[in-house]
């Protein structure tokens, strides 16, 4: 709590209790009256006698700001108790009772709203005579509406939670209700508007007191001393910026308070958030071979977050390539780094915080030298995306057309008229109807599958050579999907581009990729063409997503199979191998060593494993656990079959062992070997 | 939806002016005295009253006065027998010009303000502009007043410290008389917009439609100032027609300060005067004035946000 205040917190307390207690003692601090004239000299500067310096009369000025600050601080806390008194009552009414309760009393409010309340108050105190009380109520009377909406507002949050939800319903009374669970989460935000409040009506105070309509002289007030002040400005400038500054400091210790306490009601901040720091400093990129021929290369690619929890590794040392014409399909759960990865191939990392390493070639050009200016002529022309949600994918404000003829103009220099026809173009190539009229139309006006379509059109309106779509179809209807990564491979087909496809739906990746890469905790834990990687499955997270799936062949009824266990926390994520806390077949290797990529027996089927599924490594072919296996006879007999097979795995970990003493790409022939 | 909100605004608009007139009408103090003097006789203000129709029940009185706002005839003062209504024509254009100055000022200052600061958001640049906002917020407008007088007037010498010029004698002389008071009053208001765009543009900086201009390729400069910054001000908005009040608060005060003739002086100087009339008409016109820009940021926000004509 203490540290979460912040030290300008405990500095403006000090402020203001300073400034309490002189006001408080005033009468018995050895200062002179605040109206005795000719204390000193008249328009003395600061000094030994008059910390504060004289004023025009010869009084002290120390003397009347501290009597002044009676006057503000009453009018201030008083005004906000008047204001708490009436409003917070009517607020915690409207927001709790809601309907007709909430209509009338938000009604009023807002006429009341509507009145300019310093002029109201300038009317009221100067008819009603300046006194200190008449200042007090009025202001306080003009706060009121403020605090009904505040207090509205906060209390309506409360009890939609579900805990005075589950209060109501276990029979409660409402005064039980509105006492136990609201009111305690109520006051601090209150608390918070207070010290808001305070400042208000300090400065509306000092206002009417410059105006001259506040508490009348003799009795000094800080606006009526900054308004005496005025015509000795030339001669003897303290005597209006003392008061001034003490003033604005005060005010100032309010506000900051307040801010404080408001800041500690803010939910919005996770541990997680990238920590500040100066422009991003590169990871070191392991050796590597340029391949030729390729149209896209990633190498080693690594993205960290510095967080306030510590370094999250979200892609961590991928690499792979892509051919022309070709679809690549990223899969993992949610979290497993591959969103962060296209971004990251894109270069749309976010900068603060952020630690990218690795390489990234087009057609041979590494893409992580290139300058701002030519890394944007590549993402405009030569590669572009696709995001998961068309409902958020399109800017609100602007048309279609506006949207889609962008990057035209921007990259391929078009004029207004041809851009706007080649949109229409583009817009019937993705299977729009009637485009010139879509071109007028605003995002909220189109279908979920109509926006993708137009997030396409847009992302492939240069002609790029790649497109990444992360997740294209998660957010649409089963009809719309299909329909929509039909137009993704003709597309493909059309132009003779590749298509990085990032999905948590392997039946869509079977369907429609040519490769894929699995991920796991930022890291690739198998990869190969897709036929082979389905078929011959290797890693144990591989075959656990497989199994996953729903088939339209299980027993209606058929529980759903889940993932065991958790994803790892990236800041914090396991030893050895990332993903031997949820494996069925993690042995005492898998939390020690992390395994590196082995090749399997199909060209470029890569895997991570030390004991790898259906090659005998493992310690069993199917385990209960995952399989789902209705008879119990079937899990005994997977039973005796792991037994049986224990021995020979555990000779197969010898083998494997020492092929690991061997460096990771020369591990092959021997990974390849063992447990046969 | 629009005739809805016309009948909404016509019922507030009455509301504001009958609350107006019953609360000045019931606040102690007698007309008769400041036209008549004390020393009047009571056959005297008897006759005065019965002349201004001030023992008619209140709302006679407010119909009779609700009628001749519906003809321009808010009656004369009773001091200086000038038609209300003229004396708050003659002074409106000043309030004006300087309320409308003011968010010049303001919106020109914060606009820059909130865009560099959420586009840093964090770093050293955006921790101080939040600060000097969090100052500014909390400077008493007639403290940075006299501050800026000092500054500008008396030790610079650049700025005249008071006096108005109206834009029919001398367009230049005029700025002149407008730009130390616009900068005043615009400074707390600047303070409010640039922290309301700041907020809004670092949320609007994290969607999807962001991430993806960037990957169009699009400059960051365009990204900030076509694709953000429209999204990101509706609040901007709303704070502009809710500050109004605060605005036109601190106008009265700035009128004074700098001696401009506006309607917040005329007010001032009506109250000290004990002139009734005039004040009623002055809080009525500003009231008014305020729930009609308030409805006229309603229907700006169709303008700027195409979702909320749905709505």
């Amino acid at each position: 709590m203490r540290r979460r205040l912040g030290w300008s917190f405990w500095l403006a307390l000090g402020w203001i209790t300073l400034i309490l207690a002189a006001a408080a003692t005033a009468d018995l601090l050895p200062l002179p009256r605040y109206d005795e004239t000719l204390v000193g000299p008249p328009q003395a500067g600061p000094g030994p006698d008059h910390p504060f310096g004289t004023d025009g009369l010869g009084r002290d000025v120390l003397s009347r700001v501290v009597y002044g600050a009676r006057v503000s601080l009453i009018v201030g806390i008083g005004a906000v108790l008047l204001g708490v008194l009436f409003g917070a009552p009517l607020g915690v009414l409207a927001g709790y009772r809601r309907r007709a309760t909430d209509a009338v009393i938000m009604g009023v409010n807002d006429i009341a709203l509507a009145f300019p309340a310093l002029v109201f108050a300038l009317a009221v105190v100067a008819f009603a005579g300046a006194s200190l009380l008449n200042v007090l109520i009025v202001l306080g009377v003009l706060g009121v509406p403020a605090w009904v909406r505040l207090v509205r507002g906060a209390t309506m949050v409360f009890s939609e939670r579900e805990f005075v939800a589950a209060a109501r319903v276990l029979g409660a009374r409402d005064r039980t209700v509105l006492w136990r669970e609201v009111v305690p989460n109520v006051s601090l935000p209150v608390l918070s508007y207070a010290f808001i409040g305070m400042a208000v009506a300090i400065v509306a105070e000092g206002s009417l007191a410059f105006l001259g309509l506040s508490v009348q002289a003799p009795t000094p007030t800080w606006g009526g001393l900054i308004n005496e002040g005025r015509p000795l400005m030339e001669d003897a400038p303290h005597v209006v910026l003392i008061p001034s500054f003490v003033m604005f400091l005060t005010v100032l210790a309010f506000n900051l308070i307040g801010d404080r306490l408001r800041a500690l009601t803010d939910v919005r901040q996770s541990n997680l958030e990238p920590v500040r720091r100066r422009q991003a400093d590169r990871l070191p990129a392991r050796p590597h071979h340029v391949e030729e021929d390729v149209l896209l290369q990633v190498a080693d690619l690594r993205t960290h977050f510095t967080t306030a929890r510590g370094a999250v590794r979200a892609v961590d040392g991928v690499s792979f390539t892509l051919q022309r014409g070709r679809t690549l399909a990223i899969v993992g759960e949610s979290g497993s780094g591959k969103s962060m990865l296209i971004r990251s191939v894109l270069g749309l990392t976010p900068e603060a915080g952020t630690r990218r390493g690795g390489r990234v070639y087009l057609d041979g050009q590494d893409l992580t030298e290139l300058d701002d200016e030519q890394m944007r002529h590549i993402l405009g022309t030569r590669m572009a995306a696709v995001f998961q949600d068309p409902m958020t994918a399109l800017n609100p404000v602007r048309t279609i057309g506006t949207q889609v003829m962008e990057p035209l103009m921007v990259h391929l220099g078009m004029k207004r008229k041809a851009a706007r026809a080649r949109a229409a173009e583009l817009l019937a190539s993705v299977g729009i109807p009637e485009p010139a009229r879509i071109l007028r139309r605003y995002p909220h006006q189109l279908s979920g599958g109509m926006r993708q379509r137009v997030t396409i059109a847009m992302a492939l309106s240069c002609g790029p050579d790649i497109l990444f779509a992360d997740e294209p179809t998660t957010a649409l209807d089963v009809t719309v999907q299909d329909q929509v990564l039909r137009l993704i491979r003709r597309q493909r087909e059309e132009r003779h581009m590749a298509v990085v496809l990032v999905s948590h739906d392997l039946s869509v990746v079977a369907e429609w990729s040519d490769e894929v890469i699995v991920m796991y905790a930022g890291k690739v834990v198998e990869r190969g063409p897709a036929d082979s990687l389905f078929e011959r499955t290797r890693m144990p997270y591989t075959e656990a997503l497989l199994r996953a799936v729903p088939k339209l062949t299980d027993p209606a009824h058929h529980p759903l199979r889940l993932l065991p266990g958790r994803p790892p926390d990236l800041a914090h994520p396991p030893s050895g191998c990332a993903f031997h806390p949820r494996c069925p077949y993690a042995r005492e290797r898998c939390s020690q060593e992390e395994p590196p990529l082995f090749q399997a027996e199909t060209l470029d089927h890569l895997y991570a494993c030390w004991y790898p599924v259906g090659t005998g490594a493992g310690v069993v072919e199917t385990s209960p656990e995952l399989s789902g296996a209705s008879g119990t006879a079937e899990a005994l007999k997977a039973a005796e079959e792991a037994a049986e097979l224990e021995e020979a795995a555990e000779a197969a970990e010898v083998v494997a062992e020492a092929a690991a003493e061997l460096e990771t790409t020369d591990v092959i022939e021997g990974a390849d070997s063992r447990g046969r | 939806m629009i005739a809805l909100r016309l009948v909404r605004l016509l019922v507030v608009l009455l509301v504001v002016t009958f609350l107006s007139f019953l609360l000045l009408s019931l606040l102690p103090g007698d007309p008769t005295t400041q036209i008549l003097g004390l020393s009047a006789s009571e056959e005297a203000r008897e006759q005065l009253r019965r002349e201004l129709n001030l023992d008619d029940p209140l709302f006679t009185r407010y119909l009779s006065w609700l009628g001749g706002l519906a003809t321009g005839d808010l009656g004369a003062s009773y001091t200086t027998s000038v038609p209300v209504t003229e004396a708050l024509a003659e002074r409106l254009p000043v309030t004006l010009e300087l309320l409308i100055a003011a968010q010049l000022v303001a919106l020109g200052l914060a606009v820059p303000i909130g865009v560099a600061a959420a586009r840093r958001a964090g770093r050293p640049l955006d921790q101080a502009l939040t600060a000097l906002s969090f100052g500014l917020l909390s400077t008493p407008v007639f403290v940075l007043g006299v501050l800026l007088i000092l500054v500008f007037a008396v030790k610079l010498q650049v700025l005249p410290a008071t006096g108005w010029t109206s834009i029919s004698v001398d367009l230049g002389w005029n700025l002149t008389s407008v730009l130390l008071p616009a900068i005043t009053l615009g400074c707390a208001q600047t303070a409010v917009y640039a922290r309301l765009l700041r907020t809004d543009l670092i949320a609007t900086l994290q969607e999807d439609y962001i991430t993806l201009a960037r990957a169009r390729g699009l400059s960051p400069r365009r990204i900030l100032w076509r694709h953000a910054l429209r999204p990101s001000a509706i609040s901007l908005i709303t704070a502009i027609g809710l500050n109004l009040g605060a605005l036109i608060g601190g106008a009265v005060i700035i009128e004074t300060l700098f001696g401009l003739p506006g309607v917040g002086r005329l007010i001032v100087e009506s109250i000290f005067a004990r002139d009734y009339l005039t004040v009623q008409g002055g809080v009525v016109l500003i009231s008014v004035g305020y729930v009609l820009v308030n409805f006229a940021v309603d229907l700006v926000y169709v303008a700027v946000d195409p979702r909320i004509r749905r709505a």
